[in-house]
């Protein structure tokens, strides 16, 4: 490739950044940069010139309004990464203190707690059972012989309890006795020394932190597109991860149609690590595929033809986490590697790893990033590698000797001040000697001819950094399409450049390199959210979470069919979703007046989903939404957690004089179970305790809809838990003999409530008060309709989309002689036992706990007509929550 | 309270500008335009301590718009530049060189030289770097400008020369603007920087009043002061012009030298080959092969059919000759582990074999001495061209066969 004849003026300094600056919000807008004399000649009347940005550049348009689901959810929810409010202190007087002060207070104390609480074995097993005998948890005083080796923790243990619920009260004090014990215990008590242990985890917590600010571990995408055969069939091939763990390596075969569509189930590799990266390059013909994870680097080969195998070729393992693995477009089985350690190496399947360089300084300036970034030039033999402060080629086969700076964060590149590289990219593909450097500000082009200067610079306006670039070289004449994406944001820019302007008919002459029209947005995943039927609010929120997840990867295919042009772009979530848009090109026109697609995208504007009928591509895009919803919501099914009703433990309400009670049962309470018993058999309700209470319970008439909700207020609560389809069906369904005769029981309860109406205002106050009793009354199951909702629903029934388990409720009382430690002394439980015990049934006195794996979601599961989704279990999704990674 | 309704108003004003951003990202130009309207009140209370302010935001994003929009004439776009100049000072410069790019770009370089020209003699206060950096390229500009005016006045008068009359004002005004243009290019382009198009018209000025030492000295400057970039086209500058001079063969040598010894992969490495070949030192021989291998090294070369019949005719001669096979085994050496992968895989063989039969009968005989009868590539292409019955094929096969040992003494 010639190199240019004439290049755009510059300055060109040397030394740091002059220029201030920060993220500028429209700073790339408006500015042609510099001219150039782009005429074919001087002997021309006018010198015609040609701007470095603002020259028009090809149109191109969405086909639809939003991004399209290319693979359906898999089974297995995903698990979002932890966010800000997990690791953050969130506490009011927190807040108060810290008001002006910028920086994060981390919850160290929260996540300490968590270990201790999952991890009892790792974090006290050898002196807990060392301890074991001396430790007492029970109620009784100790004996005499006892006493001298054995201590009561029952109080230590209260005082606990009572701190945790005082959490967060602003009044809250250490008791002298638990301060005590910490002083007496905090030198040996633990496995890991405290210091230690806390080091690690502080740093932990930093690390997630940061990663919260900038993830730089996806840097490059974990997408690639392996194109299909030119002149082939329009098959091409997607590699991206999945699996709850992103561990799964998918090769899965695409049809390129107007909507692409997926052909066959894909090919499957599962590996030990979270794939962070997946990097592709054809080389004569064969596919080149290297996948990054942070210990482990793999490489698969996939044949140009399309139905081959993959095959997976070598691994290696790095004892410092990989951070950069490209794939060389020039040799068969050539690969680079970073590490954080900042070691570069030149990896060939045949000779194994070379090392480049190894230097844990950063190359021009102090940058604290370990980031470490590498690249093939254009000679086979010379690689880039980057760090945060700039690019440096080295030759592979002097290392030492042979190297040369290609760009540097300073005054040469007219960069701000706390500019960094994000990501390098060689462009070799569009022309050989060009690199691409995104920066958090900034996109530039350079040239490995002239370092250091870039040919082309723009200041992208990116929210957040682009970690992810695709090229989509043009035909000679014709631009150079880039696309750039933001993790966090996932945003997606589409940039187009040329390298010769004066066109191929004019001499040929390589030019220098320009914009070509203006950036423009594509869809990011989450904007299809307002085009989406109405949700309910607790599945409108799930989706949202589910669309709104960080990218993490980006691939890209030019598709030329006769005279339509068009560009189809996939995007991942780090949820392992992978949607797809289409861009049609738009011959030249002349700029027309406010065109229809200005009409239609403008927010607010009728959603494509609302009327698909209008196109029959819209209409594909519908169905193919409507399908992922439905396996979606199949697939992650339970609802979230905090719509659980609050629960109290009744312990708490109860002192322990209250609890211990005599021996055995009074007379009154033997009375009481006896009635209680009757009761439940009978399927009747008890209002009163009263021991003479004999007449029939009064019964409140706002608790009447228990046989059968009001038809609205059932359809409500229905369609609130998502069931509304069942509901209808069963409401169809049901024969009108039951429902004649639940008619009738309703008329003869209606008639029993006359007289009792004036009772009824007590207990409207409070919904779930009024659910709790209807609970412990109702125990016939032919009161619990079937949509009932099981937000309302106290005792361990499982959530949303499953029947409840009409289980009869524990009594009370039984459950409190349960918890009496001399009632389970009598049961001939040992001591230490106890307590475990204890806390185990006052759980489920408390409220529902981790709900029992319900059948009928799992059969559902099991069922999905999908063509590509494996099911690698069908083990029932369980939403855990984000906890630091021990 | 104010406080508050400043919060406020930061706040609707972020709002406005991130709903024109989001406009302009999909081309929405009249809803833009719509939004700057609304935004262009945020110049009243501008409390701003951003460095970019509003109205330099207002300048970008209008004239963003105006480019693009359907509506817009040049006319409005000059009336909105000319707003733009008074509405901050220390921007003056810069709005005035970008609405002097836009009208160059537009054709119109009289109105874009007036532009120059008024940029040219605004002064306010002290200037900044900046500025200062600012006011050179407005002046290089113009300087650019006069000379386009020269050239055509050069133009006029070549053309009535050949008829056989001369006009003297139109002589002296082309004299006029040489004046000009030479004053203004000459000073930009002793500052560090690429300025390409600045100093090739200095110097056609140069030369055309036959000041070929100034000339000299400019073009040394530009590719060897170690200031500025280091910058291919000034050495090819230089290179060109020494051979417009008719400078020694030597002199031309070391330009080139110097440019293989920063560029190897420049497309002028072709004739500095075909200038070594010709040569009849042997150390410029082997100057020559060195810089054929290196160029062949780069990917942009793989398919250059040119290169190659020059790396194909230098070894054809060694081999002949069979004298300084050594020094094809020392190029050898540092690229059989990657060449034979790189260029002589079966799978460039076919498709070199199909796209261009000149650059595999070239690439076949080197791949034949290089690593003998029996690689892909060459057995490939050979057998191919057997096949198709061509002469200069089987001629190549014959060759090869006839030369293997020499392929035993460069790889052993």
């Amino acid at each position: 490739m010639e190199f240019p004849a004439a290049l755009f003026p510059s300055y060109f300094g040397a030394g740091p950044p002059q220029e201030e600056g920060g993220p500028a919000p429209v700073a790339g807008w408006g500015e042609h940069g510099q001219v150039l004399e782009g005429g074919p000649g001087r002997r021309q009347v006018q010198p015609a010139f040609v701007p470095r940005r603002g020259a028009t550049g090809e149109r191109w348009e969405a086909a639809d309004a939003a991004a399209v689901p290319l693979l359906l959810p898999r089974a297995g929810c995903w698990i979002p990464s932890p966010g800000p409010q997990d690791i953050l202190y969130r506490s009011d007087l927190c807040r108060k203190l810290r008001v002006g002060k910028s920086g994060a207070t981390l919850d160290f104390a929260r996540q300490l707690g968590h270990f201790f609480v999952d991890h009892p074995e790792d974090a006290f097993g050898s002196l807990g059972r060392l301890l074991h005998k001396n430790f007492y948890l029970g109620n009784s005083k100790l004996q005499r012989p006892a006493r001298s080796s054995t201590i009561r923790m029952t109080a230590l243990v209260e005082d606990i309890d009572r701190l945790e619920a005082r959490r967060g009260c602003p009044r809250q004090h250490l008791a002298s006795r638990l301060r005590w014990f910490s002083h007496l215990c905090r030198d040996w008590l633990f496995e890991v020394p405290l210091e230690v242990l806390a080091d690690c985890l502080h740093e932990e917590l930093m690390q997630q932190w940061s990663n919260l600010l900038f993830d730089d571990s996806l840097t490059g995408g974990a997408l690639a597109w392996l194109p299909p055969e030119d002149g082939g069939t329009p098959v091409g091939c997607l590699v991206h991860p999945g699996g709850q763990a992103m561990n799964h390596l998918y090769f899965q075969d695409v049809v390129l149609e107007e909507l692409p569509r997926t052909r066959g189930s894909p090919v499957q590799f599962e590996l030990s690590g979270r794939i962070q990266q997946v990097a592709a390059a054809r080389v004569d013909g064969q596919d080149f595929v290297g996948v990054r994870s942070d210990y482990h680097c793999g490489v698969w080969r996939v044949l140009g033809k399309r139905g081959a195998a993959p095959t997976p070729l070598q691994v290696i393992h790095t004892d410092v986490p990989a951070s950069c693995l490209t794939v060389s477009p020039h040799l068969p089985g050539e690969l680079s590697v970073c590490t954080q350690s900042g070691t570069v190496y030149l990896w060939s399947i045949e000779t194994g790893l070379q090392q480049l360089r190894h230097d844990p300084q950063t190359m021009f300036f102090r940058d604290h990033s370990p980031w470490r970034w590498s690249d093939f030039t254009a000679h086979p033999r010379v690689l880039s590698c980057a760090d945060r402060t700039g690019l440096q080629c080295l030759d592979a086969r002097a290392p030492k000797r042979c190297h040369f700076d290609l760009f540097k964060v300073g005054e040469e590149a007219g960069c701000q001040q706390g500019e960094r590289v994000v990501l390098p990219m060689y462009l070799g593909r569009a022309h050989p000697s060009q690199y691409l450097v995104t920066t958090q500000f900034s996109v530039y082009v350079l040239d490995e001819r002239l370092p250091l200067v870039p040919v082309l610079k723009w200041a992208h306006m990116m929210k957040a950094p682009p970690l992810f670039v695709h090229l989509m070289p043009g035909k000679p004449g014709r631009s150079h399409k880039v696309l750039l994406g933001a993790s966090r944001t996932q945003e997606l820019l589409l940039l187009q450049y040329r390298d010769s302007f004066w066109g191929v008919s004019s001499g040929g002459s390589q030019s220098a390199c320009q914009l070509a029209g203006t950036p423009q947005k594509l869809h990011s995943i989450a904007g299809c959210l307002p085009h989406l039927p109405t949700q309910l609010p607790h599945h409108h929120h799930l989706l949202q979470q589910r669309l709104t997840a960080p990218a993490a990867g980006l691939a890209a295919t030019l598709q030329e069919d006769g005279p339509h042009k068009s560009m189809l772009i996939f995007q991942l979530s780090e949820a392992g979703d992978v949607f797809c848009q289409r861009l049609t090109h738009k011959a030249a026109q002349p700029p027309t007046s406010p065109s229809r697609d200005e009409a239609t995208t403008a927010p607010g504007s009728s959603p494509l989903f609302k009327a698909p009928a209008t196109s029959p591509q819209g209409l594909a895009a519908a169905l193919r939404y409507r399908r992922w919803l439905r396996v979606l919501s199949r697939v992650c099914k339970e609802p979230p957690r905090h719509t659980w009703p609050p629960s109290l433990s009744q312990r708490r309400l109860f002192t322990r004089r209250d609890l211990e009670g005599p021996a055995g049962p009074s007379s009154l309470q033997r009375q009481m179970r006896q009635r209680l018993r009757q009761t439940m058999e009978e399927g009747g309700r008890i209002q009163h305790w009263e021991p003479l209470a004999l007449q029939p319970p009064p019964l409140p008439q706002t608790l009447e809809p228990a046989g059968g909700l009001d038809s609205l207020s059932a359809r409500l609560t229905a369609a609130w838990a998502g069931d509304w389809e069942q509901w209808w069906d069963e409401r169809t369904s049901f024969s009108v003999a039951q429902r004649q005769r639940a008619l009738r029981e309703r008329r003869r309860r209606q008639k029993r409530a006359q007289g009792r109406r004036s009772l009824s205002a007590s207990f409207t106050s409070s919904l779930t008060y009024q659910s709790e009793l209807s609970e412990l009354s109702d125990t016939g199951p032919s009161l619990f309709s079937p949509g009932r909702p099981p937000i309302l629903s106290q005792e361990g029934s499982p959530p949303a989309g499953s029947p409840p388990v009409c289980s009869p409720v524990t009594p009370a009382a039984s459950d409190e002689a349960l918890l009496s430690s001399q009632s389970l002394r009598c049961r001939g439980i040992p001591k230490e036992r106890r307590k475990t015990l204890r806390d185990y049934l006052s759980v489920w006195a408390e409220g529902p706990p981790e709900p029992p794996e319900p059948l009928a979601s799992q059969a559902s599961q099991l069922c999905i007509p999908s063509s590509q989704s494996q099911l690698s279990s069908a083990s029932q999704p369980r939403r855990k929550r984000p906890r630091m990674g021990f | 309270s104010s406080n508050e309704h400043k919060l406020n108003f930061k706040k609707s004003k972020e709002a406005c500008l991130s709903y024109i951003q989001d406009a302009l990202l999909q081309k929405q130009w009249k809803r833009a335009a719509e939004f700057l309207t609304c935004y262009v009140e945020s110049l009243e209370k501008d409390y701003s301590r951003e460095h970019i302010g509003p109205s330099e935001m207002i300048w970008r994003i209008g004239t963003e718009i105006l480019w693009h929009h359907s509506q817009s004439s040049m006319k409005e776009f000059n009336c909105f530049m000319e707003q733009m100049k008074t509405l901050g000072v220390k921007r003056y410069l810069k709005v005035c060189l970008e609405h002097v790019f836009h009208l160059l770009c537009n054709g119109q370089t009289d109105e874009a030289y007036q532009n120059l020209s008024l940029a040219e003699s605004w002064r306010f206060g002290e200037q900044t770097a900046i500025q200062d950096k600012e006011m050179k390229l407005v002046q290089a500009y113009r300087g650019l400008l006069d000379y386009y005016s020269w050239s055509k006045q050069k133009n006029i008068l070549l053309e009535r020369g050949e008829d056989g009359f001369s006009d003297l004002a139109v002589e002296q005004e082309m004299h006029g603007y040489f004046r000009k243009a030479a004053v203004n290019l000459k000073e930009i382009i002793k500052i560090p920087g690429v300025w390409d198009i600045f100093v090739k018209c200095y110097v056609d000025l140069l030369e055309f009043y036959g000041d070929h030492n100034e000339a000299r000295q400019v073009l040394n400057e530009y590719a060897y002061n170690s200031k500025f970039p280091a910058n291919p086209n000034a050495h090819v500058y230089l290179y060109q012009f020494l051979k417009r001079q008719r400078e020694s063969k030597k002199s031309l040598i070391s330009a080139l030298k110097i440019l293989h010894d920063i560029v190897p992969s420049h497309e002028l490495m072709i004739d500095f080959n075909t200038m070594l070949q010709k040569s009849k030192k042997r150390k410029k021989c082997r100057l020559g092969l060195e810089v054929i291998f290196a160029a062949l090294d780069y990917a942009g070369w793989k398919e250059n059919a040119k290169a190659w019949s020059c790396l194909a005719r230098q070894v054809k001669q060694i081999v002949i000759s069979e004298k300084h096979i050594d020094w094809i085994k020392q190029e050898w050496n540092s690229r059989k582990d990657w060449w034979p992968a790189f260029h002589f895989s079966r799978y460039s063989a076919k498709r070199n074999w199909q796209e261009n039969k000149s650059l595999s009968y070239e690439k076949a005989l080197v791949a034949g001495i290089l690593l003998g009868k029996g690689c892909k590539y060459f057995k490939y292409i050979s057998h191919q061209g057997c096949k198709a019955q061509l002469k200069r094929f089987r001629m190549l096969k014959k060759f090869v066969n006839r030369h293997n040992p020499v392929y035993l003494r460069i790889s052993g």
